[in-house]
């Protein structure tokens, strides 16, 4: 009986110390216990870097449009998963241009994580940058007209944004290419190829537009869902008020981000956002009144409507899943005069070229 | 020393007031022929990346009909997530050469308070149990009510492998268990793992707990924590 009692006590402070420990555990910012087993780039780590990146590189800026523009139109793609060929993201940010979109976003999973990928990608927006240029950037002028060229600062004639030419000047983020990470951009030490291009995971701008002697802001929110999960960094910002830092009054506000909540069907992947997290997000959107929030990472077309907030899950625009190309791989969302949205369908109909095609246009390939 | 004994577990099943479902993955889950009544109750403390520290309490009863069939329901209040849920299940036993095999059907119903979400979920599983491992395999049906819309998830894989260091016969053991769901919420593919284990005082008592690890995301999603909790508890059997 001596003995029965003695392991009762010895078992009953081994419990105690379970508890105590894993509470002392899980309660330290150090310890990641999956961590242990499974190397990743941590969320709450990008979402910080993002952070500064944002404010000090301003890589999203707010855009106003010109009084004689009452109506935009902006491009969706997601899960281009480029490998050598960026074709399919090339025939997007020719299509955004010449049909005069304000700017791109993308879902994530942008390229599959090579260096060489990250590099032809890195070059495909740099050869639509200059087109974009051309088309939309004049210098800045003086007072008499004249451009200020010793300051070389360029202005979008049609949202005001102000571009510096000098050796801050990072042409990739002149053009408004706006993706969000997926879990393809983060594997084998993706983050840090994608942060060098783009700089940020979590962010957002606004678009302002004066019709009739009113002003309206539409917001562009843009999270990091790369992981299946927000983050604990990302949602404390969240709760600090990212999103309300303004007192502008929004007419719109639209999401964009990797990881799916609604799942197509059966043959899709279901969302890996743990329960909870689920309803978190579900209800921040509501508190948000976003208007249409969008969704990749399950390549595959889910649109509904729920809690008032237009959902649209994406399908994958590359070239594994659509050799021949597809009549909705891309969709545009025209804000109108009175803030109501029409979404439209865009398709991508371009081919994958050879190795010797790819690299008569300047592509890196692997055999090379 | 009888008394210091039950006041040591009756404080122990006081602080712990609790889950419930542990038994399923460590020990005995079968009829011992005498005794047909269950109670568990358990305590969980830990930290998820939404409410940060956490803490609830679950509490538990199963009845043994006979060898082959039992019935339970639980109750589970998650106090700082604002969780509160119940559950009812069925369980038919059947043994097969040395497997012993479970088929199950469950209800469970969770009102996440924070969202205003209203959770159904239905499961239909098979569990098969040897001395040193049991898998489980099956489907969950998921269900939520939040801000006035319904949405129905389509139907989604039940897994769960686990695997102790001794023999389910021994007084103690321990084990390695990976599965989507806990005692009181079915996940998608997020694979959670952890350690548990149990030390039987008598046929009557037994003590149980447990280290889970809740990812976010999983497989190419380079799985990071979503929630880390332990948890321990009482099982307490009489006729």
């Amino acid at each position: 009986m001596e003995i029965t009692m003695k392991k009762s006590i010895s078992y009953s402070l081994l419990a105690a110390v379970l508890l105590t420990a894993s509470g002392l555990f899980t309660s330290c910012e150090k310890v990641s216990p999956t961590g242990v087993l499974i190397g990743n780039t941590s969320v709450d780590d990008r979402v910080k870097q993002s952070l500064v990146n944002f404010s000090a590189l301003e890589v999203a800026t707010d855009k106003e449009l010109a009084d004689t523009i009452q109506e935009y139109s902006f491009l969706v793609g997601s899960d281009s998963h480029i490998t050598e060929d960026p074709g399919r993201l090339e025939e997007m940010l020719q299509i955004g241009i010449d049909n005069d979109d304000l700017f791109f976003c993308h879902l994530g999973d942008l390229a599959d994580t090579k260096a060489e990928y990250y590099s032809n990608t890195e070059m495909a927006i740099w050869r639509a940058t200059m087109d974009w240029m051309d088309k939309y950037l004049v210098a800045e002028t003086n007072g008499s007209g004249e451009a200020i060229l010793d300051t070389a600062m360029y202005i979008d004639k049609r949202t005001g944004c102000l571009y510096r030419k000098d050796n801050n000047f990072f042409l990739p983020y002149i053009l408004p290419f706006y993706p969000v990470v997926g879990n393809h951009d983060i594997t084998h030490n993706g983050w840090a190829l994608f942060s060098r291009i783009f700089k940020t995971s979590f962010y957002e701008f606004t678009v302002r537009v004066i019709c009739e002697n009113d002003t309206a802001y539409d917001r562009f929110i843009f999270l990091d869902s790369a992981n299946g999960t927000l983050g604990s960094y990302q949602i404390d910002e969240i709760e600090n008020g990212f999103f309300q830092r303004d007192k502008k009054k929004i007419r719109n506000t639209f999401t964009f981000t990797h990881t799916n909540i609604f799942r197509p069907s059966l043959n899709e992947f279901a969302s890996t956002y743990c329960r909870e997290e689920l309803y978190y997000i579900l209800d921040k959107l509501a508190d948000w009144n976003t208007t249409i929030a969008f969704w990749g990472h399950v390549h595959a077309w889910d649109e509904r409507d729920f809690g008032d907030v237009h959902h649209i899950t994406m399908p994958s625009m590359n070239f594994v899943d659509h050799p021949n190309g597809g009549d909705n791989l891309l969709i545009r969302v025209t804000v109108k005069k009175d803030g109501k949205c029409k979404i439209e369908p865009v398709g991508l109909y371009c081919k994958q070229r050879s190795k010797q095609e790819l690299e008569d246009e300047g592509y890196i390939t692997t055999t090379h | 020393m009888e008394f210091v004994k039950k006041l040591i577990l009756s404080l122990t099943l006081v602080l712990s007031t609790g889950t419930a479902m542990a038994q399923y993955y460590s020990g005995e889950h079968t009829f011992d022929g005498v005794n047909r009544n269950e109670v568990s109750a358990s305590v969980t403390t830990g930290k998820n990346i939404i409410t940060g520290p956490c803490i609830g309490n679950t509490l538990h009863y199963k009845h043994y009909f006979n060898n082959n069939w039992s019935v339970d329901g639980g109750a589970n209040l998650q106090y700082t997530k604002g969780l509160y849920g119940f559950k009812a299940k069925g369980e038919y036993h059947l043994k097969i050469k040395s497997f012993h095999m479970f088929a199950s059907g469950e209800y469970m119903y969770n009102h996440y308070h924070s969202y205003n979400t209203n959770e159904n979920v239905g499961n239909l599983s098979v569990r098969f149990e040897r001395g040193y491992w049991d898998i489980t395999l099956g489907t969950s049906f998921i269900g939520y009510n939040m801000m006035g819309d319904h949405y129905t998830e389509p139907i989604t894989l039940t897994f769960g492998a686990h695997a102790t260091l001794r023999p389910r016969t021994c007084h103690w053991n321990a084990g390695l268990l990976f599965r989507n769901y806990d005692d009181f919420y079915y996940e998608n593919w997020n694979i959670n793992w952890g350690l548990d284990f149990y030390y039987r005082f008598n046929s009557k008592w037994k003590m149980f707990g447990e280290f889970n690890i809740r990812p976010a995301g999983s497989m190419s999603q380079l799985a990071s924590k979503y929630e880390t909790t332990g948890k321990v508890g009482l099982i307490y059997r009489w006729k």
